[in-house]
């Protein structure tokens, strides 16, 4: 069912009276329209991909495993929400679902292939990546290899500042931000994010004090697998259902990670808005492959003058 | 009594003899040239037997193919197509009386990993002939390989460069490049969907070439092109590349390929783009996609195929037998069994290729490698008619720049199915494809 506000088409378009006309570009929007309208899509897209961030971080910050396979998790995401859509008929059953199998799915893998490699750092990454290739090939041999499209549970464009914005996009972002309000709640104002915060900070200590260690790293691993598999649901019916899906989100998330400070989490969580934010902007005035450029550049000198990343002050 | 030992006479050293361990000079060069005679008749009876071997035992023809990596839903149908055409031709008595064995290697749709296992095709098993890659960065390494190499390569993909300034005596194509589609389509496209264009594209060498070809045909007829929006390969939001779209497009013309495709239907149909403008694309951009899959996103986009999709657009006993052949269904191309949608625009190469060969190979003479110069040239100027080998149709594989000349077919998406609107004859192609390159001059 198409859903079209007309009241927000009206309300969004007033105020961009003044600002119309000024600056005209090629196609009829002005330059500043199309800042902005790309600056609130990469706040949208940001938030997404933080979410998927946030989940490699804490894995890393936890149990020092570079998670080379944390985007092929997202992929799982996005083949479970397809699956369970067509199976079930409803998208919001996919919603609820998917991360609950992602958190089965990673205390199980936690187990079989984490653990005999944890705190290895360099075994860990020839470990996830043989799992990233397996699960890769594994999704291409059941599903095939031809790319899907999801529809979006919420049809349906909104005037944003010059171009129609997918509602559903919005619906997405909103969703993101409270899900990463929620696990930052979790994480403070529960006994068991106390404990994940104890075990990041000593597991020694942690240990002494009667903390389930062991357990504690498995519920990790599977709330960092869970928030992939949740970025895949809601990303699944922006972007595309296939096997290699996760390969081109994982160095977005690598670059969030690393420049909001290994193992931060809130940092992890402003990075991945601040880098979508400022890929926007750019790409809005230059060429995208350059924008892309701008953003590396920008990871480069984060990590030259502040190796720890951007907001390192509260790192672990 | 006292026992003495026995004198012993001392021995001459091998130093005393003038060698240094034993063995005399003479003696060693009786040995060496023994030895060297020996090795000598062993080398050429073994060669004489690999010639033999060669000569009589089966024709092994690589298959440089994408199993795996971004290209594997195309490459998954060229495996498909060359085994079913191996299996044809095999049954009925094989390439000039002999087997014809198929070695394939993966690709890995990736450059490097082609060129590597190219040569694995050619040194280690021995193939005498490729059909080769749909992915243009990897036949574009290939090729280079495939020459130095001397072995005849047919790639399968789009990049013009193939069959232009990369291409070598070597290098040869049955389908269409981005020239072709560029005459084929664009002319059509500007006389009934628009005179504005803009081309919205990956940032690689297939997009740049069709927008470079397009923006000639277009420019040629007094129409403008905007500026080109080159996607990076790994974008996953098309949002800031789509919002450039200037507003004054008419038609917007989309290269894509695989993820992306869907990902640019997608948010396209999102943003309500298909209201404004019209949408005309070429047929690699919905390779392996059903539009039904794509739950209305392509509804109304202009396609050029190399390949009807569609058997009641090409109906005959041929392309029946083809798709019979294959496993595909005649409206979808849709495997039986299975939910995946044929490669129908490209990976007919992949059968014919193998047909082709065949036809140089018999019609040449072809015995062993010595021979390949008679392959090549009756590769040159090869005419293919429409029967079981040639399923897509009559075509003319032109001599001087190694280009297939074929019909294609404008289509329209409507109710999800592939509606033919205009056929572009292999004879008007040829008129309108002047050839740019003369590969048939250069030195074996």
């Amino acid at each position: 069912m198409s859903i079209r506000v007309e009241l927000y088409r009206h309300l969004a378009a007033k105020p961009l009276l003044i600002v119309r006309g000024a600056l005209r570009s090629v196609g009829g929007v002005s330059v500043i329209e199309l800042v902005l309208a790309l600056a609130v899509n990469g706040l949208v897209w940001g938030l997404i991909i933080a979410l998927i961030a946030l989940g490699l971080s804490i894995i890393f910050g936890l149990l020092d495993i570079i998670n080379v396979a944390h985007g092929d998790f997202f992929m799982l995401g996005t083949v479970a929400a397809l699956t369970l859509t067509v199976a079930s008929g409803s998208y919001w059953i996919a919603l609820l679902l998917v991360p609950i199998i992602g958190f089965a799915v990673g205390i199980v893998l936690e187990r079989l292939v984490i653990r005999p490699t944890i705190r290895q750092a360099s075994l860990t990454i020839v470990t996830t990546f043989g799992l990233s290739m397996m699960l890769q090939e594994g999704v291409r041999a059941i599903y095939g290899a031809q790319p899907r499209r999801m529809e979006a549970p919420i049809e349906g464009t909104l005037p944003l500042f010059g171009i129609d914005y997918d509602v559903y996009r919005l619906f997405a972002a909103a969703f993101a931000a409270l899900c990463l309000i929620a696990f930052f709640a979790f994480l403070t104002r529960t006994k068991l994010g106390t404990w994940i915060r104890a075990v990041r900070h000593d597991p020694e200590t942690a240990t002494a004090l009667g903390v389930p260690v062991a357990r504690i790293c498995a519920i990790t691993f599977g709330l960092g697998t869970a928030m992939a598999f949740l970025g895949g649901v809601i990303a699944a019916p922006i972007t595309t259902v296939e096997f290699r899906t996760g390969v081109d989100i994982l160095p977005f998330c690598f670059m969030a990670v690393i420049i909001g400070g290994l193992g931060n989490l809130q940092g992890t969580v402003a990075a991945a808005v601040l880098l979508a934010v400022l890929e926007g902007l750019v790409t809005s005035v230059t060429d995208p492959t350059i924008a892309r450029i701008i953003s590396l550049a920008f990871m480069s000198v984060v990590l030259l003058v502040r190796p720890n990343g951007l907001f390192s002050g509260a790192t672990r | 009594m006292t026992k003495h030992p026995p004198k012993v006479r001392p021995k001459k050293t091998a130093s005393d003899k003038g060698t240094t361990s034993g063995v005399t000079r003479r003696s060693f060069l009786q040995v060496a040239l023994a030895g060297g005679t020996a090795a000598g008749a062993y080398i050429s009876l073994g060669r004489d037997m690999s010639a033999f071997a060669q000569a009589s035992g089966p024709i092994v023809i690589g298959h440089h193919c994408e199993l795996t990596g971004g290209f594997a839903s195309w490459g998954y149908w060229h495996n498909k197509c060359a085994l079913a055409a191996t299996k044809v031709i095999n049954e009925a008595g094989g390439i000039a009386g002999r087997k014809l064995e198929l070695v394939t290697e993966d690709t890995e749709s990736n450059p490097a990993a082609g060129a590597r296992k190219l040569r694995s095709l050619i040194q280690r098993s021995r193939a005498s002939f490729i059909t080769g890659s749909v992915h243009s960065g990897v036949m574009l390494a290939s090729i280079p390989v495939a020459s130095e190499m001397k072995t005849v390569y047919f790639s399968t993909g789009e990049a013009t460069e193939a069959t232009g300034e990369k291409g070598t005596r070597y290098s040869f194509r049955t389908g269409t490049d981005t020239y072709g589609l560029a005459a084929a389509g664009a002319p059509w496209a500007y006389e009934n969907l628009g005179k504005t264009w803009t081309i919205i594209s990956p940032d690689y060498a297939w997009g740049h070439s069709h927008y470079k070809e397009h923006k000639a045909v277009i420019e040629k007829l007094g129409g403008k092109v905007h500026e080109p929006i080159y996607v990076p390969l790994d974008a996953k939001d098309l949002v800031p590349y789509l919002a450039r779209i200037p507003e004054d497009t008419e038609v917007l013309f989309s290269v894509f390929f695989g993820a992306l495709s869907v990902a640019f239907y997608t948010q396209a149909k999102s943003m309500g783009l298909e209201k404004t403008m019209k949408m005309y694309s070429v047929s690699g951009t919905i390779e392996a996609i059903a539009p039904a899959d794509l739950k209305g996103a392509a509804e109304g986009v202009y396609i050029v195929e190399n390949f009807p999709r569609m058997l009641k657009y090409k109906d005959d006993e041929f392309h029946k037998e083809f798709i019979k052949q294959i496993g595909i269904d005649g409206v979808n191309a849709r495997e039986e069994g299975s939910d995946k949608v044929n490669a129908k625009s490209h990976s007919w190469q992949s059968w014919e290729n193998l047909f082709a060969l065949k036809q140089a190979i018999e019609g040449s003479g072809w015995k062993q490698k010595s021979d390949d110069q008679g392959v090549i040239e009756a590769l040159e100027g090869l005419q293919m008619a429409n029967s079981l080998g040639f399923p897509q149709g009559a075509k003319t594989l032109r001599k001087e720049d190694h280009s297939g000349m074929i019909d294609c077919y404008i289509s329209r998406i409507e109710n999800d199915e592939f509606h033919v609107k205009k056929t572009v004859a292999k004879e008007d192609m040829a008129s309108m494809l002047t050839p740019r390159y003369d590969f048939s001059k250069q030195e074996l």
